[in-house]
């Protein structure tokens, strides 16, 4: 019987060569559309509860924000006051800094104040190179 | 001459080509590798508009370590998804911290947040022992200014 013989031209495998290819693209794909959601911020280290240090006050400049976002500095010792914008704090506190590397930078805010404020001045303070940083909520 | 034909016609004997057939062994075996290591954090995002600040720095810490804390504008605090009041934070974070002596705490807050919010939450956190804190801002977008 001839039909039986005839040889089948049609391939019975089933075309691996280009499954590498699709695993691959699939690969980059997801490698390339994965996000990483990179955690952010200013960092700073809360003292401890019961922790209270007396700090001379030659030894300290204020900031204190108030609600609208203006910023009064005051050197520890002195009275004397200077209202200033947030984007000056820096250059302030980097002369003082120079002058006197263990100042300590006190951040006093008004409790109505917005959180925006503190953050726009604790930058400032963290760009002058500020290592000792106090957060205060402004009494009275 | 004893080679008459040349060396250059001789058939090797080696093969030539690059085996492929486990190419895509090894594709898919990566591939699923991934799948299977890839963690997502199941706490739901919050509406907040960040704060910015150019001073932004990158918090290198394992993704285990750093609990996020929200607070809407609304005044609305969540841990982990949980609506929780100002006075119970710090029992909220105390036992977390307890269990992870390493933990990171990341403050989300709101732009127009008030002060008096922040504040209590960092009290409480000092109360719960969790002292390394981040005030989580995104790296200001309009030009750095001019410095110096």
């Amino acid at each position: 019987m001839p039909i039986m013989k005839r040889k089948q031209k049609v391939s019975d495998e089933i075309p691996t060569a280009s499954l590498a290819d699709i695993a691959f693209l699939l690969l980059i794909f997801f490698l390339t559309t994965t996000v990483f959601n990179e955690e952010k911020g200013l960092p700073i280290v809360l003292p401890e509860q019961s922790e209270e240090q007396d700090v001379s006050p030659k030894n300290l400049i204020f900031f204190i924000v108030q609600s609208d976002g203006r910023v009064i500095v005051r050197r520890g010792e002195s009275e004397q006051e200077q209202t200033v914008s947030y984007n000056q704090v820096e250059g302030i506190l980097r002369a003082e800094l120079a002058q006197n590397p263990n100042l300590i930078a006190a951040i006093q805010t008004d409790p109505r104040a917005a959180y925006r404020h503190m953050v726009n001045v604790l930058d400032e303070v963290k760009l002058a190179g500020a290592e000792r940083i106090s957060l205060q909520e402004l009494e009275n | 001459m004893a080679i008459k034909s040349g060396g250059f016609r001789r058939k090797s004997g080696a093969e030539s080509e690059i085996p492929t057939a486990s190419l895509a062994d090894i594709a898919f075996l990566l591939l699923i590798f991934f799948m299977v290591t890839t963690v997502f954090r199941k706490e739901k995002k919050r509406t907040i508009e960040w704060v910015e600040a150019n001073a932004t720095e990158k918090i290198d810490e394992k993704r285990k370590n750093i609990l996020h804390i929200w607070i809407e504008r609304d005044g609305a605090v969540y841990i982990n998804d949980v609506l929780t009041p100002f006075d119970q934070i710090s029992e909220v974070v105390r036992p977390i911290y307890a269990d992870n002596r390493e933990l990171v705490v990341a403050v989300r807050g709101d732009r127009d947040v008030p002060y008096a919010q922040i504040n209590t939450i960092t009290e409480e956190l000092q109360e719960a022992g969790a002292v390394r804190v981040t005030f989580a801002t995104r790296l200001e977008q309009r030009a750095m200014r001019a410095r110096r």
